[in-house]
């Protein structure tokens, strides 16, 4: 191979090509960029687990709502497609400001898997429905040998579900992908999602009313486990 | 149950809150027997770290009774007695392992927060903005800790509580300060502030093999107190003192070996600087005052050591990074990777090395805290250390 370097004891193999195109030909690529009403999310995390695992993980999908926000349930419907339903109104927290007349509303959309590599890929797109939005997760060990780097890229078309995350949740859909990806790792290594949901606080000001969005006690955070 | 809430700059309020549940599997409530008023608590009193919202609970140097466990912690029953860390960690992620456990991934719920500002988030805390994770903290009755299982130390010896409290931050802050200005035996070593950071600091440098310890500071009983510890004292505020010139006179004019910010981003300066930074301060054009960061900088001898366990929050002006560079300088710093120090240091106390109630001025009642807080912030009546009794009438 290179001749003016022949001392590199660890180095790893560059694919000629690396999953979700962060790597060709040993350049580096940046994520595609939005255009024509389509968003891009890519985004990354290192999770100390195996690939195996975070496969196995992210392939059940009716464990969706666990770890990411809003998603109120997920039913396979078959072998490679399932129905997502995604709560649009604010939901009911009990807290200070629960009441929110809109909290049953929900959009939903079916999803299909196009590829699915056991322990290394998973992509899908949706197949009708209120949401447009195809992605791809895909796990490889880490050059450090320690874990597994998960990453997630994501493209959206911009309409209901964009729109719901950004007054809802107060999110842009690109941060929500970041924050799922958040809680599947929180999940995967530990066991649960931090979260202050429901921990005491003195009187509450009006400064709190206009960042609400912004703050986890605020936020609701995916349940983590199934109600026992 | 009670609990000190603060409620806008310079404004902290008691008030009848509900009590913490467990809300995750790892969780534990505490029963607060001890807490204590933190030198980091003034840089949110004083409105310096963002984030913070009124009626969010204070407090992250505490210990207890634990009341209540979480379906999965295993190491701890109802009825231990423990410290609790002020960093939380999970134990499983990459930086957990390396054991830099105040970087832990996965313990900030408000991660984002931190991405935003700093491009990275570090560990969630106790009761330290929402930033810097949300979570109500311990200047109350009760508690909520998160990964109980990885967090709290027990204690088994009936050590009072003042004697072991300090585990909880300053002590390993202070001593992580001292490993981080990685001495060598009998050198030369320089702290500035000797509040209780700043003590642990001179403490832990002796511990550490310094043969000297320099200390600096401006009020005579935190002053004293460096001196009952065997630190030489400098007192900045005197008529005539340069600390630059003090330290080349006491080190035969190469400087300290390595030198401690024990100050952090409130440091005081009657100078010209000190002007200077209120100035930008005021017009947001710089955050922290590092007038003490300027001087350790400049003072540390050529291929030295900054160790900097003060706490810094955002953008720095006119600090002397060429002669840090010029001079080939190793600068530390950061939040405290508690765990890595409580058990060591604790049998440090257990076989009476140190007694770190040394420093405790004052012991009150949290209905005392609010006007404490002031004489805290001020300084006045020799204060040198606060502890809260949350039970006491
Ligand atoms: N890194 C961490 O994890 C961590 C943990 C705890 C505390 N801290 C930080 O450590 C710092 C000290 O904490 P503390 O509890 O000792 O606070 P403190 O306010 O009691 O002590 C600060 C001392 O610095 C002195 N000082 C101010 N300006 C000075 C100057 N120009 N030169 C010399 N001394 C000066 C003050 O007189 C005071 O005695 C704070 O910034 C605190 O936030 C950091
Ligand atoms: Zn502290
Ligand atoms: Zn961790």
């Amino acid at each position: 191979m290179s001749k003016a370097l022949n001392e590199k004891p660890n180095a790893k193999l560059l694919p000629a090509s690396s999953s979700a195109g962060v790597i060709l030909n040993g350049r580096y690529l940046p994520p595609p960029e939005d255009k024509d009403g389509k968003i891009w999310i890519r985004t990354s995390a290192l999770v100390q687990a195996d690939p195996e695992t975070l496969y196995e993980m992210w392939r059940d999908v009716e464990s969706a709502p666990l770890w990411q926000e809003q998603i109120e349930r997920v039913t396979r419907t078959g072998e490679t497609t399932s129905h997502w339903v995604m709560r649009s109104g604010g939901k009911d927290s009990g807290g200070d400001k629960g009441k929110n007349k809109d909290k049953d509303r929900t959009i939903e959309w079916d999803s299909e898997v196009l590829a699915d590599e056991p322990g290394r890929r998973i992509a899908w797109r949706s197949i009708g429905g209120e949401s447009e939005n195809a992605g791809e997760v895909i796990f490889e060990p880490s050059p450090s040998g320690r874990g597994t780097m998960v990453t997630v890229l994501q493209e959206f078309r911009m309409g209901k579900l964009a729109s719901v995350w950004e007054t809802i949740v107060g999110r842009n859909p690109k941060q929500a992908v970041i924050e799922y990806l958040r809680h599947f790792k929180a999940l995967a290594e530990t066991g649960e999602i931090p979260r202050t949901e429901g921990q005491p606080h003195g009187p509450r000001g009006k400064i709190a009313g206009i960042k609400r969005s912004m703050y986890g006690e605020e936020i609701p955070t995916p349940p983590a486990r199934k109600a026992s | 149950m009670k609990a000190l809430c603060w409620m806008g700059n310079n404004k902290v309020e008691v008030h009848n809150v509900t009590d913490p549940t467990i809300l995750n599997p790892h969780d534990a409530i505490i029963k607060i027997t001890r807490t204590a008023i933190c030198g980091s608590d003034l840089h949110l009193f004083d409105g310096f770290i963002p984030t913070m919202e009124e009626g969010d609970i204070l407090g992250h140097e505490f210990m207890g009774i634990v009341e209540e466990v979480g379906k999965e912690v295993a190491n701890l029953q109802p009825g231990d007695r423990v410290v609790v860390p002020f960093t939380i960690a999970c134990g499983n992620c990459e930086f957990c392992k390396k054991r830099i456990w105040s970087a832990c991934d996965n313990t900030n719920p408000n991660a984002h927060l931190m991405e935003a500002a700093y491009g990275y988030s570090g560990s969630g805390l106790f009761g330290y903005s929402h930033m810097m994770g949300g979570y109500a903290g311990g200047q109350a009755q009760y508690v909520r800790v998160p990964f109980a299982n990885v967090g709290p130390l027990k204690i088994e010896s009936d050590l009072p509580d003042e004697k072991v409290l300090f585990l909880s931050d300053i002590f390993p802050t202070g001593y992580m300060a001292a490993e981080n200005a990685q001495i060598q035996e009998n050198d030369t070593v320089a702290v500035w502030g000797c509040g209780p950071v700043g003590q642990f600091a001179i403490a832990s440098a002796f511990m550490l093999g310094a043969a000297r310890v320099i200390a600096i500071d401006r009020f005579p009983e935190r002053l004293d107190l460096a001196r009952s510890i065997g630190a030489i004292t400098v007192d900045y505020s005197g008529e005539d003192v340069s600390v630059l010139t003090a330290l080349k006179d006491l080190t035969g004019g190469i400087g300290p070996d390595a030198c401690i910010d024990a100050v952090g981003l409130e440091a005081h300066s009657a100078q010209l600087q000190g002007i200077y930074d209120k100035v930008k301060t005021a017009l947001m054009l710089e955050t922290d005052r590092p007038s003490v960061l300027r001087q350790a900088i400049q003072a540390v001898r050529k291929g030295g050591t900054v160790s900097i366990p003060g706490v810094y929050g955002g953008l720095l002006d006119k600090v002397p990074f060429g002669a840090a560079f010029g001079k080939g300088i190793t600068m530390k710093m950061g939040q405290t990777n508690m765990h890595n120090y409580m058990e060591p240091l604790l049998q440090r106390i257990e076989k009476g090395q140190i007694d770190p109630s040394y420093i405790i001025s004052h012991r009150i009642t949290l209905e005392q805290a609010p006007e404490m807080y002031k004489v805290w912030r001020d300084k006045k009546e020799n204060v040198t250390k606060i502890v809260i009794d949350p039970w006491a009438a």
